[in-house]
């Protein structure tokens, strides 16, 4: 029988290898939408993989949250790396899905004026970004070790809101988006 | 309608093989029979035999209603990446039915810190030798039989779940208490916990005891003394010193009166870093707001561009040709 830390191995490295892939898309779109080193006529290609790559590694972040939970020793979130990891992921997870969502309302148009194809670059840079930091605490927290230790991040500081104010603000962001979608029907 | 049937089913899914899978973090300490610890583990079908050898350590003879201690032994250790061992205490190997109070004992504590007849502990890699220790209460005048009992996976993951079990068990014979036996009541229950850094103050209730001496060690090292001192008739004080890392103070009393002169079983005093813990509550709706604030924050800001600045129109051809 194949063991959580196993599925948690090879989910991990799909949404990881996808979001890596969909960051360095995204930047090549960013460079090629703005003319930038000869790659305006592959702008097409680039945003296709650079969003399908983001919506691939959307898919499989359940299977490596489900498999992360399975796998990890103790009972519930006993760990200030654990708490991080899930603000990280979540974070990454609501940036991709607005980046997603802003592409396909807007279509390939996003990359023809400044103000979209800037936003977007930097949207789909930052959700991979913030994945990559995930991984990167996940190293730490089972071999006490990762590549992003050199930047000496807080690893064990957690920015933990009160629950009444994680309330509000959710339903603010709720607010927001039912407000947005009604405004732009 | 369609489409959200395939991707509940697809989500489903993804989630089943996390569903299906064994316990490779464990499943903590409880009151496990063999048969249900770990689930298929216990189960004759499904499990291989261990190669560990398992034995048990205890005194021949408990008096009724007073502590005892019995020790299970692991040599030989195998187990998974992680190091995770299950180890039981148990009162038969019919594999149900087979608690140690299914025959009257009363667990007090554990050298894990708990009060359970099954306990996981992490092995070491270098490490081939594990003891666990339980201290019980005697059940009424009998002769009974204790065994002990692990279960594990393996290091790849791959293989059965494996069991193994002591080949003799420990017969120990519970007889009438002495009336004037010096001894600890029979409603003493040790402290078993406490946290890094914290001296402790033990009180000891006794009966029929006239002095008392006190041995402690750190598990497995040199034996010492402690001041003890009375508190009043039958209660007694004595002090363990502060741990400064995660280890186990063994202690024991010696008590002397007009009966015959006992010594308590070694107790098992864990010490502990305090334990991290957070509100789960708030974590989680910090969570659900981080989602849904970076997801509008995002649409809002593609959406409020500054005055002049409009989408221009482009068609999926002239996007593909590179036109923009």
């Amino acid at each position: 029988m194949v063991s959580s830390g196993t599925l948690h191995v090879v989910s991990t490295e799909l949404t990881v290898g996808s979001f890596a892939m969909a960051g360095a898309a995204f930047l090549f779109a960013g460079l090629a939408s703005h003319h930038l080193l000869g790659l305006q006529r592959h702008v097409n290609l680039f945003d296709n993989v650079a969003h399908f790559a983001l919506a691939f590694g959307l898919l499989a972040m359940p299977m490596a949250i489900a498999t992360g939970i399975a796998s990890s020793p103790g009972d519930g979130i006993d760990h200030p790396l654990l708490i991080n990891k899930m603000f990280l992921s979540c974070a990454s997870l609501g940036l991709a899905l607005g980046v997603l969502n802003v592409r396909y309302r807007q279509g390939p148009s996003i990359w023809a004026e400044k103000w979209g194809k800037r936003w977007q670059m930097l949207g789909g840079m930052a959700a991979s970004g913030l994945i990559l930091t995930t991984a990167s605490l996940g190293g730490t927290f089972s071999r006490g070790e990762s590549l992003l230790d050199i930047l000496h991040l807080p690893y064990d500081f957690v920015p933990l809101m009160p629950l009444w104010l994680s309330g509000l603000v959710l339903l603010v962001g709720i607010a927001n988006i039912v407000t947005g979608r009604q405004a732009s029907a | 309608m369609r489409r959200n049937f395939w991707v509940m089913l697809a989500t489903l899914l993804l989630f089943a093989p996390s569903l299906g899978s064994a316990n490779p973090s464990g499943v903590g300490e409880g009151a496990f029979d063999a048969q249900c610890g770990g689930a298929c583990h216990g189960d004759a079908d499904m499990n291989r035999s261990s190669t560990s050898i398992v034995s048990l350590h205890s005194e021949a003879v408990a008096y009724e209603g007073l502590l005892t201690s019995v020790t299970v032994s692991i040599e030989n250790i195998e187990t998974t990446q992680q190091g995770l061992l299950g180890v039981f205490l148990l009162s038969s190997l019919s594999g149900a039915g087979d608690l140690p109070s299914d025959d009257g004992w009363t667990i007090i504590s554990n050298s894990e810190g708990g009060t359970e007849n099954y306990v996981e502990i992490t092995v070491l890699p270098s490490q081939d030798q594990r003891n666990v220790t339980w201290t019980l209460r005697a059940p009424s005048i009998g002769q009974y039989e204790l065994h002990g009992a692990i279960h594990h996976g393996t290091e790849d993951g791959s293989e059965a779940p494996f069991f193994g079990q002591s080949n003799t068990p420990a017969v120990v014979e519970v007889v009438l208490v002495p009336e004037d036996l010096p001894r600890l009541t029979s409603d003493y229950a040790p402290t078993t916990q406490r946290l890094l850094g914290e001296s402790t103050t033990m009180q000891l209730e006794t009966a029929f005891v006239e002095s008392v001496e006190v041995e402690w060690r750190v598990a497995g090292g040199e034996i010492q003394t402690t001041e003890v001192m009375i508190l009043s008739d039958g209660t007694w004080s004595f002090d363990l010193p502060a741990s400064l890392q995660p280890t186990v103070v063994e202690w024991r009393a010696h008590l002397e009166g007009e009966g015959p002169s006992q010594t308590t079983p070694w107790f098992q005093l864990r010490s502990e870093e305090a334990p991290w813990t957070v509100d789960e509550s708030a974590a989680y709706v910090q969570s659900f707001a981080l989602i849904v604030v970076f997801m509008a924050g995002f649409m809002a800001l593609q959406n409020r561009r500054p005055e002049g600045m409009n989408i221009p129109k482009l068609t999926d051809e002239e996007f593909e040709g590179g036109q923009i």
